[in-house]
């Protein structure tokens, strides 16, 4: 980890955020979709650890994103009306995440393969229902509509993220004003949970867990048990999710049962395969392409999701590592054929 | 009724699992084509004639799928073959959602079976009656073809042993395609069958496919009669808790899948194999 690697990486991810919201601008792309963008991106990341690192394919992530959702907004609307509390909102949100990813964790880790897969399925179906019929405190399918969501304090300041940027005409690549502060804090937190994301897998804990997705007995017998960090991965997946969520509902001051659907669930699993499991900015990359064909390609076409499927099933069949993936592999063939022709005759 | 229904999907996806150790999360969207492609040929020509053609027009979709693209992923890990399908199904669903668009159809019971036939307890509709007899009798042809054709025995025997069978002479991929188009024919049936009973929308593949999960995981999965039983207890239970606690009736069956997962992930009629990886 030399100090020129870590400026690298901050320099590059600040510039990326900065850039991103304007880059998008001649294809189509806006200030609000590339909030979202990073909303839901923050989700996928987490996501990644679980089926990238850890090589567990949960089909439940949506009920940590939507309940996020829904805890952060009932915190302001219902659980504590008087004094409602951005920080508040999104801590509560993410704590009872936190503390249902471990309590479901603790159960779906004795489980492999498929049958993982179907026990989370399971969960995030009881979750889905749990909010869909609990009318009285979720509204049931008419959801959460018109929270006012109060403005965020930090220290003396009280910051309203739906405040616009100052007009700035940058021609081709739209006006400034077209971004709110929400995309500055967005932009914060993903930065904040990809520096989390680099250092955790760069750990002997996410060391420990790439030898226990290759070969659990073995890490077993060296002495790591499998199932202490399947489950901190699980936690540490449910809560980024539930962070992502709790984010999503605060900026939308509203939230619908479909939140925790099925489709939502594959909706993380499509936008992290797609970008590249076991890379840092592939979930995001994913999350990114699949959200601008969901609200720029949609306006165009009836089909978008028909291509949305294609890109997926065409990425699974050809580029098993993702759209980053794919890269890092060819760097590492080259890599390893300049070792060959060092080390030849 | 809806537990005969999970019956004749979660019989293809028991079999197919236990024939190609494959979790087809494509196997909703063989019903919903099924469903589709029997509205479109009843409409012209009659139910008799969806009801046949129908599983045909989806076991060659499967077969096509299988020799194209699926047989790539045999080998691969559950996780890769659950993502494939279940890419597969978003393709389908949106295709069909594009060919006949995004509004609920359905196709009206045949005149001659929109009767009630009097059962001496109850009153109950002609069609579900025949459709009710119709599964059973699938049931039965595929429980002979399977334990008492010289095929099935081929089939049973490389679930056991792969290996052998193909050095023994028997045509392994052969068993596996047509096992898998089986499995695809009988979604498709079902979806035909259902449609005057249940209408069809593009989504109706996933909203089947769900619950079929549930089915297969509480009987076992790769079991036979485990997804036969399966799906009547699902169907049951869902009955029972919508008149003693109708808003639980949803949530209750992922409860009951919940804890066969966590108590006996073999399922209740399962062969307790060892399951990893």
């Amino acid at each position: 980890m030399t100090v020129a690697g870590e400026l690298r990486f901050y320099g590059l991810t600040i510039l990326g955020l900065i850039l991103f919201p304007f880059l998008i601008h001649p294809i189509g792309g806006y200030g609000g979709l590339a909030t979202e963008v990073l909303i839901v991106g923050i989700g996928s990341v987490g996501f990644n650890l679980l089926l990238g690192y850890a090589g567990l394919l949960s089909y439940g992530q949506a009920m940590f994103y939507g309940v996020g959702a829904y805890v952060a907004l009932l915190t302001v609307s219902r659980f504590f009306p008087d004094h409602p509390n951005f920080w508040l909102a999104l801590a509560l949100g993410v704590a009872f995440v936190t503390l249902m990813a471990f309590v479901i964790g603790m159960l779906v880790v004795r489980l492999y393969g498929i049958y993982f897969s179907l026990l989370t399925l399971a969960f995030a179906q009881m979750f889905f229902f749990i909010v869909f019929k609990w009318r009285d405190l979720t509204q049931g399918d008419d959801g959460l509509q018109g929270i006012t969501v109060p403005a965020m304090g930090l220290g003396p300041w009280s910051i309203d993220l739906t405040t616009p940027f100052p007009a700035l005409n940058l021609g081709p690549f739209g006006d400034l004003s077209d971004l709110h502060y929400w995309y500055a804090f967005a932009a914060l937190v993903t930065l904040a949970v990809l520096a989390f994301m680099r250092a955790l897998v760069r750990s002997q804990f996410g060391e420990v867990l790439g030898a226990i997705r290759d070969n659990e007995e073995r890490s077993a017998l060296i002495g790591f048990d499998p199932r202490r960090y399947k489950v901190a991965a699980f936690v540490i997946a449910g809560a980024l999710t539930g962070l992502s969520g709790a984010l999503r509902g605060l900026y939308d001051t509203s939230i619908a049962p479909d939140a925790l659907t099925v489709e939502t669930s594959g909706n993380f699993v499509i936008y992290t395969v797609i970008g590249g499991v076991k890379t840092l900015f592939g979930p995001l990359v994913g999350t990114g392409l699949i959200m601008y064909l969901q609200n720029v390609l949609s306006a165009k076409t009836d089909a978008w999701r028909l291509i949305e499927g294609l890109i997926f099933v065409a990425v699974i069949v050809f580029l098993p590592g993702g759209i980053l993936g794919a890269r890092r592999k060819s760097a590492r063939a080259e890599l390893a054929k300049a070792v060959s022709a060092k080390a030849g005759p | 009724m809806r537990g005969l229904v999970y019956v004749a999907i979660a019989l293809g996806l028991t079999i197919v699992f236990g024939m190609l150790r494959l979790v087809n999360f494509a196997h909703g969207a063989f019903y919903a084509i099924g469903a589709y492609v029997g509205l479109v040929v009843a409409e012209h020509y009659g139910l008799a004639a969806g009801l046949i053609v129908a599983p045909l027009a989806v076991a060659l979709f499967a077969v096509v799928l299988d020799r194209t693209l699926l047989r790539f992923f045999y080998d691969r890990d559950p996780t890769a073959q659950i993502l494939v399908t279940f890419g597969i199904a978003i393709v389908v669903e949106e295709s069909l959602r594009l060919i006949f668009g995004g509004t609920t159809r359905s196709y009206p019971v045949p005149a001659a079976l929109s009767t009630s036939v009097n059962l001496g307890f109850t009153l109950y509709p002609a069609y579900r009656l025949c459709f009710a007899v119709g599964i059973v009798v699938i049931v039965l042809a595929v429980w002979v073809f399977l334990q008492r054709t010289n095929f099935g025995l081929i089939v049973r025997a490389s679930i056991r042993d792969r290996t052998m069978v193909q050095l023994l002479g028997g045509n392994v991929d052969l068993a596996s395609t047509t096992i898998f188009a089986l499995g695809a024919g009988l979604a498709g049936l079902a979806g035909a069958a259902a449609s005057p009973i249940y209408s069809v929308d593009p989504n109706t593949g996933f909203s089947f496919l769900v619950p079929s999960f549930v089915v297969v995981v509480i009987g076992g999965l790769g079991s036979f009669w485990g997804a036969v039983l399966g799906g009547l207890l699902v169907g049951e239970l869902q009955s029972v808790t919508t008149l003693v606690f109708p808003a639980a009736s949803d949530v209750v069956i992922y409860i009951a899948m919940a804890l066969v997962l966590l108590i006996r992930p073999s399922g209740l009629l399962g062969e307790s194999e060892v399951i990893r990886g």
